[in-house]
């Protein structure tokens, strides 16, 4: 056999030698990192013969060859039984090449970790500069000097390693890279780099800084996704600047402030808002996820497009809770700060499953109790206390993406929520949503109800609106199924009653997070659009709107009333955070009665009932039913 | 030939990146019950090696920000040499394990780790992780996110990349 295996023309001899020696010939896979080939080669024969075959089908020599099967290199003397090595399996091949010493970063695995391990590469806008300069060759000799972990500095100490750091750009980005791991782990390291002389030069001369900043690829992959920085980092005086900022920290500080008092300025304008969470999306955040990913990132934070939002956070209960009251007084900072967080989850979550809230009819998604349940009351309570909340949710770009392509794709959107396991038990439901989602889809396009949606004080109202309702709901029970009936496409003796259900299945944005909050939006969207036709017309016109296709069938007037139900639950749970007793809630006014001189209690609360808490108009129907 | 026929142990360090999130809220909002989005590494040689958007990655095991693996298992032995199996990796790295060639879905951390795993032990890694992406894939929902997810690319930072071509863009 040995004799054979050197010639060349022998090849057909060669495997009839092999098939003659032995029984079967099996195609076996050889497998290289960049390519797979089909060898046939007799079931019994060694190694050595399988590296020939080898060797002219992928046209490198046999020593170069090394093969793997099983986690076991294949050396020449074995033979494929030996290894197992049958019909259809695949072995894999490593063709050793001159490169291979090269590629290698570190001389033996023994070798305490300083060239290998690595650490981020180039952290966001402030620290590049100080952790750059580390990288240099230059920088090698003064960084260690002031600043003194040993276990940074023994690689840099041990000389061999310096000679290898010409080698490969991959050399000198792991030192680098391990640079800004170490500073990380160490602020006083950073502030010791900093003081040192020659490092404060190099600072000082925006070049060089510029050039740093732009050699890192995160950076670049940023200036790519953004041109402004690029124009920012090209104003010399600007990183003049930046760079006095990073050596002082207490004028970083002091620059932060005014920025954030700046920032809470703009806000108050009208529209400033506005324009600084543009700002704030187009420019900071790509650069915060840019640096965020380098020491924390949770890698479903780049879902909803361009690496915004962290994904997938749940969506309700406490984790909102601490968020400032936008209306109180503007702390600065705080607001500037929080509100693009909330940006941040609510957008994300309003991504999520706001196909599946088909909030027109969530009404009757809401009469199945899931209302009631806290999750949904503490969301409530947070949108209540957070208007921006839905602001927020609703102008995120991609929710507007995507419910444009819900409303040309209503299959989809229909198939999502059909698959959505809230729904999932109810077909009925389910039909209903189909009705009506086209429509709703349209409403949702409608300019005018996002803008509702998105203006805070048109929430308050709303929430106004739902404590009325709520009053009206427990007060009056039976004054609710008689609204019904006409509420829907016909006039009705209340003109917000009417208005209510009218704008239900439309004006209800979609962007709330979860199926269960989705009932939410829908709570304040109906009482929305019908804010600004305000009270007066009777809403013979309103109502006819987009509910006209639905009749004022039962089971239309069954939607309405869980709808209302769950206004009144709602409500009472989230909005007001009062109890139902009228009684409890009148205490106040209550007590002024009383303290007035009318003394019969019961008359007392029906007058406020009735006045809703008007005491004025509740002395004069007391005045005026007494018979005295 | 002096080999000393030493063999090193492979594991795979799995890692839920979604950190718990996944287990609670992916019944509810895909429709069917996910444990975890898995991201996978393979250690060997005392360092971890992954797959990201960056490429092909090593760090020390546990060194990205990931922290500790939510769990490891054990691939087995192989004889495979560290100079080999960078030879190896570079070679990936070069043609279809490049930074360009990650894709969420079909050609992640998972790709990698499994390719990786059959080269050093033979061994394939555990089905449920390579069959996440279909799983998410096969709900309406995913199949609705897939556009904004197929610009995502599972980079956990920490780490260094090994056919590093910074500055030769």
């Amino acid at each position: 056999m040995a004799e054979n295996s050197g010639t060349d023309p022998a090849v057909n001899t060669n495997t009839e030698e092999n098939a003659s020696t032995s029984g079967t010939i099996i195609m076996v896979t050889v497998k290289t990192p960049k390519d797979k080939e089909e060898i046939a080669i007799s079931e019994d024969s060694s190694v050595a013969q399988f590296k020939e075959e080898i060797s002219k089908r992928f046209k490198a020599k046999q020593d170069q060859l090394v093969l793997i099967f099983a986690g076991k290199i294949l050396k020449d003397g074995d033979t494929l039984n030996q290894h197992g090595i049958k019909d259809g399996l695949t072995v894999h091949l490593v063709i050793k090449t001159a490169q291979n010493s090269q590629a290698s970063v570190s001389t033996t695995p023994g070798t305490p970790p300083v060239n290998r391990s690595g650490s981020g590469t180039g952290t966001g806008t402030a620290n590049p500069s100080p952790a750059s300069p580390g990288g240099t060759a230059q920088g090698t000799g003064p960084t260690p000097a002031p600043a003194q972990p040993a276990n940074l500095l023994s690689g840099f100490g041990d000389l061999s390693n310096l000679a290898g750091m010409g080698m490969g750009s991959s050399n000198f980005m792991e030192l680098q890279q391990q640079m800004q791991r170490q500073l990380m782990s160490n602020p006083e390291m950073l502030s010791q780099i900093m003081e040192n002389p020659l490092v404060q030069n190099m600072m000082s001369n925006p070049d060089l800084m510029r050039q740093m900043i732009v050699a890192n690829p995160q950076m670049q992959s940023l200036m790519e996704r953004n041109p402004e920085i690029s124009h920012m980092l090209n104003n010399p005086e600007l990183m003049r600047q930046t760079m006095e900022l990073a050596r002082n920290p207490a004028m970083m500080q002091e620059m932060m402030r005014n920025q954030d008092r700046a920032l809470s300025n703009l806000e108050s304008i009208p529209g400033g808002y506005n324009a600084l969470r543009r700002m704030y999306t187009d420019i900071q955040e790509p650069m915060f996820s840019a640096a965020r990913e380098q020491f924390g990132n949770n890698p479903f934070s780049a879902l909803g497009g361009n690496g915004e939002n962290s994904g997938v956070q749940p969506s309700r209960t406490e984790n909102r809770e601490p968020l400032p009251n936008p209306w109180g007084p503007p702390t600065p900072g705080s607001t500037e700060n929080r509100p693009p967080g909330t940006t941040t989850s609510s957008s994300t979550s309003g991504t999520t499953p706001s196909v599946s809230n088909p909030l027109g009819i969530d009404a009757s998604s809401l009469g199945n109790g899931m209302f009631n349940s806290p999750g949904m009351q503490s969301l409530m309570q947070q949108i209540s206390e957070n208007p921006q909340l839905m602001q927020n949710m609703l102008s995120a770009p991609y929710m507007r993406s995507m419910m444009q392509s819900l409303a040309q794709n209503p299959d989809v959107a229909s198939q999502v929520l059909m698959n959505n396991p809230l729904f999932a038990g109810n077909p009925q439901l389910q039909e209903q949503l189909r009705h009506q989602l086209p429509v709703f889809l349209q409403q949702m396009q409608n300019p005018e109800a996002l803008g509702v949606m998105t203006n805070p004080r048109a929430m308050q109202a709303l929430m106004q609106i739902q404590q009325g309702l709520q009053t009206l709901q427990t007060e009056c029970p039976g004054l609710m199924p008689s609204l019904v009936p006409g509420g829907l496409p016909g006039g009705l003796p209340g003109g917000l009653p009417g208005g209510i259900p009218a704008g239900m299945p439309g004006g209800i944005p979609g962007g709330i997070p979860g199926v269960i909050p989705g009932g939410i939006p829908g709570v304040p969207g109906p009482a929305a659009s019908s804010v600004p036709p305000e009270n007066p017309p009777p809403p013979s016109g309103q109502g006819s709107t987009p509910t006209s296709s639905a009749g004022a069938s039962p089971s239309q007037q069954q939607l309405m009333q869980q709808m209302l139900q769950m206004f009144a639950g709602g409500s009472a749970g989230g909005i007001a955070g009062s109890p139902q007793t009228p009684e409890v809630r009148f205490q106040g006014q209550l007590d002024q009665l009383t303290a007035m001189g009318f003394i019969n209690r019961e008359a007392n609360l029906q007058a406020l009932i009735a006045t809703g808490g008007d005491i004025n108009a509740a002395i004069e129907r007391l005045l005026g039913s007494q018979p005295s | 030939m002096d080999q000393e026929n030493t063999s090193f142990s492979v594991k795979l360090y799995i890692y839920d990146i979604s950190k718990g999130m996944a287990r609670q809220l992916s019944s509810a909002m895909l429709g069917k019950q996910l444990d975890g989005i898995w991201h996978t590494a393979v250690v060997i040689h005392g360092e971890e090696f992954f797959y990201g958007g960056e490429g092909i990655s090593s760090c020390p095991p546990g060194g990205t920000i990931l922290g500790h693996p939510d769990s490891v298992v054990d691939l087995g032995e192989t004889e495979v040499t560290d100079d080999l199996f960078m030879n190896y990796l570079t070679s990936l790295g070069e043609s279809t394990y490049s930074a360009e060639s990650y894709k969420l879905f079909e050609h992640n951390c998972n790709t990698f780790s499994n390719e990786v795993a059959q080269f050093l032990t033979g061994r394939k890694i555990p089905s449920y992780i390579t069959d996440l992406p279909s799983e998410v894939l096969s709900t309406p929902f995913g199949q609705l996110l897939r556009p904004l997810l197929d610009s995502v690319a599972i980079t956990p930072p920490g780490s260094n990349s090994i056919n590093g071509r910074y500055g030769q863009r």
